[in-house]
């Protein structure tokens, strides 16, 4: 398939099934890793949307299509971002201002939600082996890391310190 | 409402949403900001609490479906249209800037180490997600549904399942199961 249209397909479906760009990050990573980017550039992906401020779906988008097809590639995964929502929000406050009181709508989130989330510990396990070190170095930043951000630390610093610490660890 | 003062409107639109694009590191942790911003000068608190409550049920980007909500009820479709370009702007121009420079870098060995460091905290921020993602339920606890869910689409996932799939038969589950 033309790398284009499927850049755009792709990102399509993973923002038709997630609520916000950080419940996303599991599915892309099924999606992503191996047919766009490798490994090591979707967890700078991840990371650095996490460091830079704003949605972190558009930023992963962005990331992932420039690295897969240049800036081209770029606005097409911004594109196929961007539609879902746009057009359900129109659809909502134009037409279908009942939407939220059709029970069934919140039940298939409540449903989603828990397969959401063991999607997202799938692929952060697939990256905690395949990304990083596990030597006690990379066991070690890990469970800082979880530490820290259980009590509330700054994402951006957490990854920008543990990934400094790479630097000097890991090269 | 004359010519100008829409004008007036989507400018302003403009630079509340790249302001706060620019200050909050992720689309859920902008709701806040945007609440500060937008309550009581744009829109009421209730249509606020219903957009957000939208933003929820709906997929795609957090920040996006606010920004769209909150353009429409102050300036309609063109609101809509304003508040969407200044949530985008932001994010996509800085996230282009840091791709191109890493481009450059990618075979280098200094690079690699910092995936290597990242990598682990990536993974631990996704568990933390995952963690606040569990807690968000409209139960606002877990419940026994939500672990048999959960449990299944592990389940579903161990025996190489695609994601979609499970995303999708955990939402049949959920309409089957909540009602």
């Amino acid at each position: 398939m033309n790398l284009y249209l499927d850049l755009f397909l792709t990102f399509l479906k993973v923002n038709l099934l997630s609520t916000s760009g950080p419940a996303s990050v599991g599915l892309l990573y099924n999606e992503a890793v191996g047919k766009f980017v490798t490994e090591g550039q979707f967890v700078q992906a991840v990371g650095f949307s996490s460091v830079l401020p704003g949605s972190d779906a558009l930023q992963m988008a962005m990331y992932v299509g420039y690295a897969a097809g240049g800036i081209p590639g770029g606005l097409v995964a911004l594109l196929g971002s961007i539609l879902p929502p746009t057009i359900l929000i129109l659809g909502v406050v134009m037409v279908l201002h009942r939407i939220r009181r059709e029970a069934w709508v919140q039940s298939f989130v409540e449903g989603l939600t828990p397969a959401i989330s063991m999607v997202i510990l799938f692929a952060a396990w697939k990256i905690f082996q395949k990304g990083g070190e596990t030597g006690w170095q990379g066991w070690l930043i890990g469970a800082a890391s979880l530490v820290a951000l259980f009590l509330n630390a700054p994402a951006r610093i957490v990854v920008l310190v543990a990934a400094v610490l790479g630097v000097f660890w890991f090269s | 409402m004359n010519q100008s003062s829409k004008f007036d409107v989507w400018w302003k639109l403009l630079w509340m949403f790249l302001k706060v694009n620019l200050l909050s590191p992720s689309g859920p942790a902008s709701i806040g900001l945007l609440y500060k911003e937008a309550v009581g000068t744009i829109m009421s608190e209730e249509r606020f609490v219903e957009a957000v409550g939208f933003s929820n049920v709906l997929p795609g980007s957090e920040a996006l479906k606010l920004a769209m909500f909150v353009g429409y009820a102050a300036g309609g479709i063109p609101g809509v249209l304003t508040a969407l370009l200044g949530a985008m702007l932001p994010p996509t121009v800085m996230m282009l800037v840091v791709a191109f420079v890493l481009q450059q870098f990618q075979h280098e060995e200094w690079l690699n180490g910092f995936v290597a460091g990242m990598s682990p905290a990536v993974a631990a921020l996704m568990v933390t997600v995952a963690w606040e993602l569990s807690r968000a339920t409209k139960a606002k606890k877990i419940t026994r549904r939500f672990l048999l869910i959960a449990a299944l689409s592990a389940i579903a996932l161990a025996f190489d399942v695609p994601s979609p799939l499970v995303l999708l038969g955990a939402g049949v589950l959920g309409v089957i199961l909540y009602r």
